[in-house]
């Protein structure tokens, strides 16, 4: 023991002084003595440590990273499933809301065109240069539909109904080679077969009966309606005649028309069950021809 | 000097690395304490308890504090001296003041009543920074050992 008591002796100066100053501190609070040796300290310390900040935070960055790696690696995979489904519960909204603008414009055709519908959604599609073009649509005789009847969409005319099981049916659509239509001219009288050519119904034939009968571009075309509304109804807006085919010494006149449903996107669908009591005339034709004939032409792309 | 300087950079290295990394038992270890006995192991008790002291009360007005000043300043003076004094071999000396500084704290607090300190402060976080401090205490032992010197970082 080297100058024990002499340690002692300080040791316990030093304690007291602790305790003293303890018991101060404790006793005066807020009115402290000590108050400015704090301030002191905080102005000093507070100083070392704001300029050491910058130096330092890269290694707490580091090693929080490494700790934390395991619940971040945890938080990403939460997040990235999180993402998707709102991904997908956006995109199925934005499918909803476009379906449901579809229906409406198909129910105000339905409704101007005094139709009784069933809607349904087109599930397959068959479709093949040259071959047939048809779509399979999940509403069936359950639904009340039956085979030979008119299907239309938001816009026009879409097909006839060939086979109806109990819950789908066969739709042939009008731009199908061996599908033929009864048509005739907005406004007049005149009357035609419209003919699908294949070509992914971006045209369809329109052969006028009266070769000496005026057919220019941009005149529409409605459907002219079976006997007893079957398989075709009345009214139905079909197309847009595109072209005029010159056909000196023939019996008729051949038009092009580009159909106002747009038969390589279609989605809802609706089923005439019921013909309209009187012919509806041009009544469900769109509004305004310079809009429907600029409209259409931009949601169709290039030939393939 | 020397030894206080160290003392300084450990409490700044405490305050602004150690005890903000998320170390596992949310626990950390103390330098300023390690610097001390360091520094009285190698200085000597009256050196020990004076740099213990003045430590003590530097920690205690350091900024992020909110407990009475004269706690840190009593328990690293008794340290400090402890480990002066020394108890057996160095090894044994700071091992036993490693488990003596918090034990200490926790004494000193609940005498003056401290409310912040029950009886799971003592069974939760004491342990862990006891855990943490002996962990980097070798350290402390080869540089206090190795010639008489100070350590001068942690």
């Amino acid at each position: 023991m080297r100058d024990s008591r002499r340690a002692r002796l300080i040791l316990g100066v030093l304690l007291t002084a602790a305790l003293v100053i303890l018991t101060v501190d404790h006793r005066t609070g807020e009115s402290s003595p000590l108050r400015p040796l704090r301030a002191v300290g905080a102005w000093v310390f507070g100083s070392a440590e704001q300029l050491g900040g910058g130096v330092v935070r890269p290694v707490t960055t580091f090693v929080q990273a490494l700790f934390t790696a395991p619940a971040a690696q945890e938080r990403i995979r939460v997040l990235t499933e999180e993402n998707a489904r709102l991904r997908t519960g956006m995109l199925a909204d934005k499918l909803d809301a476009a379906r449901s603008s579809e229906l409406k414009k198909l129910l105000g055709l339905a409704g101007a065109g005094g139709y009784k519908i069933v809607t349904g959604n087109v599930v397959a599609r068959r479709g093949q240069p040259g071959f047939e073009d048809t779509v399979q649509i999940d509403i069936g005789s359950a639904d009340g539909v039956q085979p030979e009847m008119t299907v239309l969409n938001g816009d026009g005319l879409v097909g006839r109904v060939i086979h109806a099981s109990t819950t789908s049916s066969t739709v042939l659509l009008i731009s199908d080679p061996a599908s033929a239509a009864g048509a005739r001219l907005e406004g007049g009288r005149e009357i035609g077969v419209v003919h699908g050519v294949g070509e992914h119904g971006r045209l369809v034939q329109f052969r006028l009966l009266d070769s000496a009968a005026p057919l220019v571009r941009g005149g529409r075309i409605v459907s002219f309606g079976s006997q007893n509304g079957r398989p075709y109804v009345p009214g139905v807006p079909v197309g847009v005649i595109e072209r005029v085919e010159s056909t000196p010494g023939e019996l008729t006149r051949i038009a092009y028309a580009r159909p106002f449903a747009d038969l390589t996107a279609l989605d809802a669908v609706g089923v005439v069950v019921e013909a309209p009591k009187r012919d509806p005339r041009d009544a469900v034709l769109p509004g305004k021809e310079g809009d429907a004939v600029k409209r259409t032409p931009t949601r169709r792309g290039g030939s393939p | 000097m020397i030894g206080g300087l160290c003392v300084l950079l450990a409490l700044l290295v405490q305050v602004m690395l150690v005890n903000r990394l998320p170390l596992p038992g949310g626990g950390a270890p103390d330098l300023v304490l390690l610097a001390v006995v360091g520094a009285a192991l190698a200085r000597g008790a009256v050196p020990g308890a004076v740099l213990g002291f003045i430590a003590g009360l530097v920690v205690d007005i350091a900024p992020p504090g909110a407990h009475l000043a004269g706690q840190y300043a009593f328990v690293l003076a008794l340290v400090g001296y402890v480990a002066g004094r020394g108890a057996g071999g160095p090894v044994t000396t700071v091992v036993l003041c490693v488990l003596l500084a918090p034990l200490l704290a926790v004494g000193v607090s609940m005498l003056i009543g401290d409310s912040r300190v029950t009886l799971a402060t003592l069974t939760e976080e004491v342990p862990v920074t006891i855990v943490y401090t002996l962990l980097v205490s070798p350290v402390v032992i080869w540089l206090a050992t190795r010639g008489g010197e100070p350590r001068y970082s942690t």
